[in-house]
């Protein structure tokens, strides 16, 4: 249960932080500069502080608490609490879907937690605020677990920012050139009409037609859209091969349902960003998404030894399959425990160093932070849906290797 | 557009404005008899949603579902009412506004520690799959069945309010309450009723739209939004103006993105905008348009 776990956090950091100034023998002072939020001495040198800027509440709370399941699977089970010798300690608040909320967090985090790692946010707005906070600090490492617009890289790139997620091309532009081989040459795209939306079509439509592909027709519907018949209408009659969509979360589980409902399926073929089709909206979908295409970094089913540990891992510690946030998460752990491993310490920039170029083992295939934006460097999978025991899942039909995309003039 | 197209998008809209009756009804119902603006009616039809995956999941059976779903919703509906919506009848609307507004806060609260926030579906019943050849187009035979559930609550309600004594006295009530009450008839219990009514339809539309669509916690958000707006045009309170503005906005949802594709989301507010700057107690918004 979410809650009882967040509150048993909460205790565990308030407790950690009076023993702390106990054991430290602070005066009357001191501690009450620790209650009222000052408490400078909170992250010790021989700690680790990692702050959670993640939604915990609302529409994305699911994917929050993926990925905070997945960084404290790699550090408190798997090394036991303990990065190097030191300590890890976490704070974490909810951003909801609110930038400015996103924004004061860090900078409460910052300035008085002290952390040395930010993990998330999830929302891609959330994070365009936070990036002047942690650009102008300096004094921390922002492990970006979900927020995927590129702009994060193209405008001002900040060397705090390290992505241990994707970037919007990489879910979207890889797969046109697959497509126009072995789907069809000409396509219609169909999107939830917000940046995200907007982005990956944009990116899609460029590489596509740069391989050589057309694109019949584009339809936007608005995000939260929850009957898509008008909008499968237009699709259809685009009289398109193909389609490839950006939807996720309840869209997607919307668009898909009714897009077969409606016989589209036998029709046209539907390909998409990977969360069109993703862990945590197959079961949802069901038999509706059989046969459908798609692209992420991240597949469960995949069929490594290094995925199947993680799984297991995984599944043994909370009950359910790892979704792609979960990975995110994991890997921005393993990003940590790199950092502080490697530089000795939590200072920043020696961290920034360390990272720079490293590699990490991620469950999801070959990673690697790209030295000149810190986006990573990863295997994407192309997967399409089949059956399975009692439902669908996505089965690995070809990996792209190390894919990196463009650097948009971020050269750090 | 070709005839097979204009035809099919007619269907559409009438089939996505009668699906949305279910929920506006029971909206303007509540709001027409007791003045009380429902903010926990979407709440209301999530339960219904989430209440049928579980019977669906515990039996296998998704007509069980239909039928066991909306009367437990209906059963928390009246608890709400009785204990909690009562107490306040007479004060100043906003506390009904504050209370139902909490409930909204704390269902969607529970649905998600009980049933999590991912996103789940109501699986189709085996006998409602597939498709249907009307000549011009095939259509979904769910959606058709959806469409044949609406129109068949809607007329019902509609001749048990012009026919039945509960439909006179709810009428009458409506109008003055009070006058009822001193003629000998308990208006809360018809209040209560009302209300109880209202969750029904609310949950009977979460099992049926469950089933076609996302069962998530952001659902009871997403479709109060729509049903206001709609309930706004149509005239606050009134039967009528909830089955027309219904009718209206589904129109406009089907032909939206063919006409205005950029545009689908600001239209229904552009529509309620432009019914109110015309008439500002909306399209049939009197006392007695019900």
């Amino acid at each position: 249960m979410p809650s009882e776990r967040m509150s048993d956090e909460k205790r565990s950091v308030q407790f950690s932080r009076r023993k702390f100034l106990a054991g430290s023998g602070a005066t009357v002072a001191a501690s009450l500069a620790g209650c009222f939020g000052g408490g400078a001495g909170s992250s010790g040198s021989d700690s680790v502080k990692i702050g959670f800027v993640l939604p915990f509440s609302g529409t994305y709370s699911f994917l929050g608490e993926s990925i905070v399941n997945g960084v404290k699977l790699r550090l408190d089970e798997q090394l036991d609490g303990e990065i190097d010798g030191r300590s890890v300690e976490y704070v974490r608040k909810d951003t909801g879907a609110d930038p400015a909320t996103g924004a004061s967090i860090t900078q409460e985090f910052l300035q008085s937690e002290n952390v040395d790692f930010i993990v998330g946010p999830v929302s891609s707005a959330v994070a365009g605020a936070m990036k002047p906070e942690i650009a102008s600090s300096g004094s921390a490492i922002w492990l970006n677990a979900n927020a995927g617009n590129y702009k994060l890289v193209q405008d001002n790139c900040t060397k705090y920012h390290f992505r241990t997620s994707f970037n919007t091309w990489q879910t979207s532009a890889p797969l046109a050139s697959y497509i126009n081989d072995n789907i069809a040459d000409n396509v219609v795209l169909s999107y939830a009409n917000y940046t995200f939306g907007q982005q990956s079509k944009n990116l899609f439509r460029e590489e596509f037609e740069n391989v050589g592909g057309t694109v019949v027709d584009e339809i936007g519907a608005p995000l939260g859209t929850s009957d898509y018949s008008s909008f499968l209408q237009e699709i259809e009659n685009s009289g398109a091969d193909a389609v490839f969509s950006f939807f996720a979360g309840s869209d997607a589980v919307n668009y898909i349902k009714q897009f077969s409902s409606f016989g589209l399926n036998g029709k046209m073929t539907q390909t998409g960003s990977g969360f069109l089709l993703s862990a945590d909206t197959l079961q949802a979908q069901g038999t509706a998404a059989l046969g459908m295409y798609s692209l992420l970094h991240y597949t469960p089913t995949k069929q490594t030894d290094r995925n199947q540990a993680f799984v297991d891992a995984y599944s043994g510690q909370y009950d359910t399959t790892p979704n792609v946030y979960a990975c995110q998460g994991y890997d921005s752990a393993l990003a940590a425990e790199l950092a502080v491993t490697e530089a000795g310490g939590t200072e920043t920039d020696p961290m920034v160093s360390s990272l720079a170029g490293a590699e990490l083992d991620s469950p999801r295939g070959y990673f690697k932070f790209k030295s000149s934006t810190h986006d990573p460097v990863m295997d994407m999978d192309i997967r399409q849906v089949v059956e399975a025991d009692g439902g669908v899942q996505n089965e690995v039909v070809e990996t792209l290797t190390q894919v990196e995309g463009p650097t948009w003039g971020c050269d750090l | 557009m070709a005839i097979e197209g204009v035809a099919k998008t007619v269907l559409l809209g009438v089939e996505m404005g009668m699906t949305l009756v279910l929920v506006t009804v029971g909206l303007t119902l509540i709001f027409g008899m007791m003045d009380v603006i429902n903010f926990a009616h979407g709440s209301l039809y999530m339960l219904g949603a989430y209440f049928g995956l579980t019977v669906v999941t515990v039996t296998g059976n998704w007509w069980a579902a239909l039928l066991v779903a909306p009367l437990l919703v209906g059963l928390l509906g009246g608890l709400i009412e009785y204990f909690s919506i009562r107490p306040l009848y007479g004060r100043n609307p906003l506390y009904h506004i504050l209370l139902t507004f909490g409930f909204a806060i704390l269902l969607h609260g529970l649905v998600t520690e009980i049933w999590g926030g991912q996103v789940q579906n109501i699986a189709t019943p085996a006998l409602l799959e597939g498709s249907v050849d009307l000549a011009l187009f095939s259509y979904p035979l769910f959606r058709l069945f959806l469409l044949g559930v609406s129109i068949a609550v809607a007329a019902v309600l509609w001749a048990a309010m012009r026919r039945s004594d509960f439909g006179i006295v709810m009428r009458a009530s409506a109008h003055d309450s009070e006058m009822v009450d001193a003629l000998g008839t308990d208006v809360k219990r018809v209040f209560t009723a009302v209300f109880v009514l209202g969750s029904i339809l609310a949950g009977l539309a979460g099992v049926l739209l469950g089933t076609s669509r996302a069962v998530d916690p952001g659902m009871a958000a997403s479709i109060i939004i729509q049903a206001f707006a709609i309930v706004v045009i149509g005239g606050l309170g009134s039967y009528r103006g909830a089955v027309v503005g219904a009718f209206v906005v589904g129109m406009l949802n089907a032909f939206g993105p063919t006409f205005a594709p950029q545009f689908t989301d600001a239209l229904l507010y552009l529509l309620m905008a432009a019914v109110l700057l015309v008439k500002p107690a909306g399209l049939f918004g009197n006392p007695e348009g019900a």
